[in-house]
């Protein structure tokens, strides 16, 4: 090996136990191979720890001699690399930073930007553009494909979700609440309930993916921690509404649990994005603005507002998401009907929605269970079915499903609406 | 079995058999039939080699030496590891006791480990009796015997020659310099209290030693293989960091001489 000289550093007394050995490493790394680094210091320590450091490091110990009354000590770099990596990490980014905001969509710099077309199971828990050292284990991940975990638009979404996010103790008027009528309160309590076990499945559901996709799809796995946390906070708010005004939580079905267990054993993402947020929390919007519309007091009609602005955010990533994932699939498509047939036939044996979910909305659209007023109520029921069914159509067409065929798909859609 | 080379090792810690199942594996992986067989003490293992019972067997110097010794100089080596050559000891001294090199050791408490530690009590003692110190009656020798029979590179004793120095029970005492090194390096040096005053020649640590130089030519497929072991490759290099190397390199003899000397000169084996 042929060294040589190249940096100094003045070490002043600095001890080789007290970070002088940082400061020499450090000085090491932008050296190569074969080069060498004087250490001017004046520890007499050092003609004893450096020679042991170096030979512990690979290094070459060059020797120490006087220089001006003080120690110059001499390593020659050794040729082991520190760090197994093919390439050197990037340096020099500066991010566009716009009326004091860094846009999560603004992050796609260097090495950060090389969104690929397959991840990489060894790449890990590293965030992309870091250089991973080899030899570390393979994840488990198996979502692993560009086309299935990333959009161009995840990261616009994630920014709407960080900035809409809000705090169900304090934002809803639960100061507001006053005694209702007995039959109105408990159709109140036996929704909360309805929507609160819903809300557990589109908890569970991307929490599920979100530890299956690659964290190189960075985007898709923020955005689907944003919806667990908004999930999270509908069951609160859900519950709190079921347990604060004299009521309580009411009764969960057999259907609705068969019916939301299905969606949680989906073992395709895409599919199971569709099955949820397209078909399932769709459907949803138009329950919540049902809810909004009808409630018989401030807090329930601020609970469902809320819960549908974050609902509707979920629903338009997944419809991105999935017109992304269909461009880059010509196979899909069918998929997609496929996996609503078969949730269809293996929900084909249960009940339809829960009688006293809807019941409960007749009661609410009615105000109470007055005879006068229930029949307003009947056919306010009989609307929203149609408007969901409409609405599911008109999602299923956007995403480049035909007419009859969205018909058809809307059909088969679970009677539970999620 | 007649064609599986037995190499033997001293399991001087449990990680011991994750480095050689990793060995073994590598090897394997190069079609060369290799097994290890584990001894909880360097006797053991050199009179295992000696029977015949194992081909090869990766010893500490003092181990090699005895084996030397035994055959009378005809015992071979295959190789070594990048970090047993040029091999030091250290004093290491209390800040204030007022010993700046070996000659002001004389009437102080002085630390040694494990009395068969080549590194942190046979080089030092020899190497204090040739700077003018008799260990036996210039200096009170307090001994750290800990893990005796099995001290390899990485001697318990020498943790507690640092900690004898640190507390100041000791006014000083030796250690190996990998140890040194790896206690500056993860902050276990409390500068203020102990710094190193000396340092020995070098010389050599570990080796794989078999009974006879003729049978060398007989394992050259083994040591090759050995040899290709690279750094610069993730399996290898966990076996590597593990066994705190960065390269395995062929003998380099020279470096056992001091260790022939100050055997002889303790009569350590007598």
């Amino acid at each position: 090996m042929i060294f040589n000289s190249s940096t100094s550093i003045d070490a002043e007394s600095l001890s080789a136990a007290d970070g002088l050995l940082v400061l020499i490493t450090r000085a090491l790394d932008k050296l190569k191979p074969g080069e060498i680094l004087e250490i001017l210091s004046d520890n007499p320590s050092l003609e004893h720890d450096l020679p042991a450091w170096a030979r512990l490091m690979a290094h070459q110990w060059l020797g120490t001699t006087a220089k001006d009354g003080r120690r110059s000590h001499r390593i020659g770099k050794g040729s082991a690399l520190r760090m197994l990596v093919d390439r050197q990490p990037d340096w020099g980014q500066h991010a566009s930073i716009k009326d004091g905001r860094f846009e999560t969509r603004d992050w796609l710099l260097g090495h950060a930007a090389e969104i690929r077309e397959r991840a990489q199971p060894s790449d890990g828990f590293a965030p992309r553009g870091a250089e991973v050292e080899k030899g570390g284990p393979d994840f488990s991940f198996d979502v692993l494909d560009r086309n299935q975990a990333w959009s161009e638009s995840a990261a616009e979404f994630y920014e709407q979700a960080t900035a809409g996010q809000w705090d169900g103790s304090r934002d809803i008027p639960w100061a507001a609440l006053r005694p209702l009528d007995e039959e109105l309160e408990r159709a109140v309590c036996q929704l909360m309930t309805f929507l609160a076990e819903n809300e557990y499945s589109a908890l569970y559901v991307p929490a599920k993916w979100i530890a299956r996709i690659h964290p190189h799809f960075a985007e898709t796995v923020l955005f689907l921690s944003t919806q667990v946390r908004d999930e999270a906070r509908h069951i609160e708010v859900f519950v709190k509404r079921a347990l604060a005004n004299g009521g309580g939580l009411q009764f969960s079905s057999a259907s609705t649990q068969a019916s939301l267990k299905s969606l949680l054993d989906q073992e395709d993402f895409i599919q199971a994005s569709f099955l949820l947020s397209v078909l399932g929390e769709g459907t949803f919007l138009d329950l919540l603005r049902f809810v909004e519309a009808h409630a018989p007091e401030p807090v329930t009609r601020e609970i469902a507002r809320r819960t549908r602005i974050d609902e509707t955010r979920h629903v338009h990533f997944a419809l991105d998401h999935i017109r992304h994932a269909l461009r880059g699939d010509g196979t899909l498509k069918p998929k997609l009907r496929q996996a609503i047939t078969d949730r269809a036939s293996v929900l084909s044996g249960l009940k339809g929605l829960n009688p006293l979910v809807e019941e409960s909305l007749v009661i609410l659209a009615a105000g109470g269970l007055s005879p006068g007023r229930l029949p307003a109520g009947m056919k306010a029921r009989s609307q929203l079915y149609e408007t969901m069914n409409e609405n599911r159509i008109r999602r299923l067409v956007s995403i480049g499903f035909p007419d009859s065929e969205a018909q058809e798909m809307s059909e088969l859609h679970t009677p539970n609406f999620m | 079995m007649s064609n599986v080379t037995k190499v033997g090792v001293v399991a001087y810690d449990p990680k011991v058999v994750t480095i050689w199942e990793g060995i073994k594996d590598y090897f394997t992986a190069n079609h060369v039939a290799m097994d290890f067989v584990l001894f909880s003490n360097y006797d053991a293992q050199v009179d295992a080699l000696l029977d015949g019972w194992i081909g090869i067997a990766w010893n500490t110097n003092l181990a090699y030496v005895k084996v030397h010794r035994r055959t009378e100089g005809k015992c071979g080596v295959l190789a070594m590891r990048d970090t047993d050559v040029g091999f030091t000891s250290k004093i290491i001294a209390r800040a204030g006791s007022g010993i700046e090199s070996i000659r002001d050791l004389k009437g102080k408490r002085f630390a040694l480990g494990s009395r068969d530690s080549g590194q942190a009590a046979i080089l030092p003692e020899y190497f204090l009796k040739k700077s003018g110190i008799d260990p036996a009656k210039d200096i009170t020798t307090i001994r750290f015997d800990l893990d005796v029979g099995k001290h390899g590179d990485t001697g318990t004793s020498e943790v507690e020659v640092l900690n004898a120095v640190t507390k100041g029970d000791v006014h000083a005492g030796a250690i190996g310099d990998q140890y040194w090194a790896r206690a500056l390096a993860e902050n276990l040096v409390d500068s203020s209290k102990v710094r190193a005053i000396w340092t020995s020649p070098g010389y050599c640590h570990c080796n794989f030693t078999v009974r006879a130089k003729e049978d060398e030519p007989r394992f050259a497929r083994w040591t090759d293989t050995l040899l290709k072991m690279d750094y610069n490759n993730p399996s290898d290099r966990k076996i590597l960091d593990m066994e705190g190397l960065k390269r395995w390199i062929r003998p380099q003899m020279d470096g056992y001489r001091v260790l022939f000397e100050a055997v002889d000169d303790l009569q350590f084996f007598d």
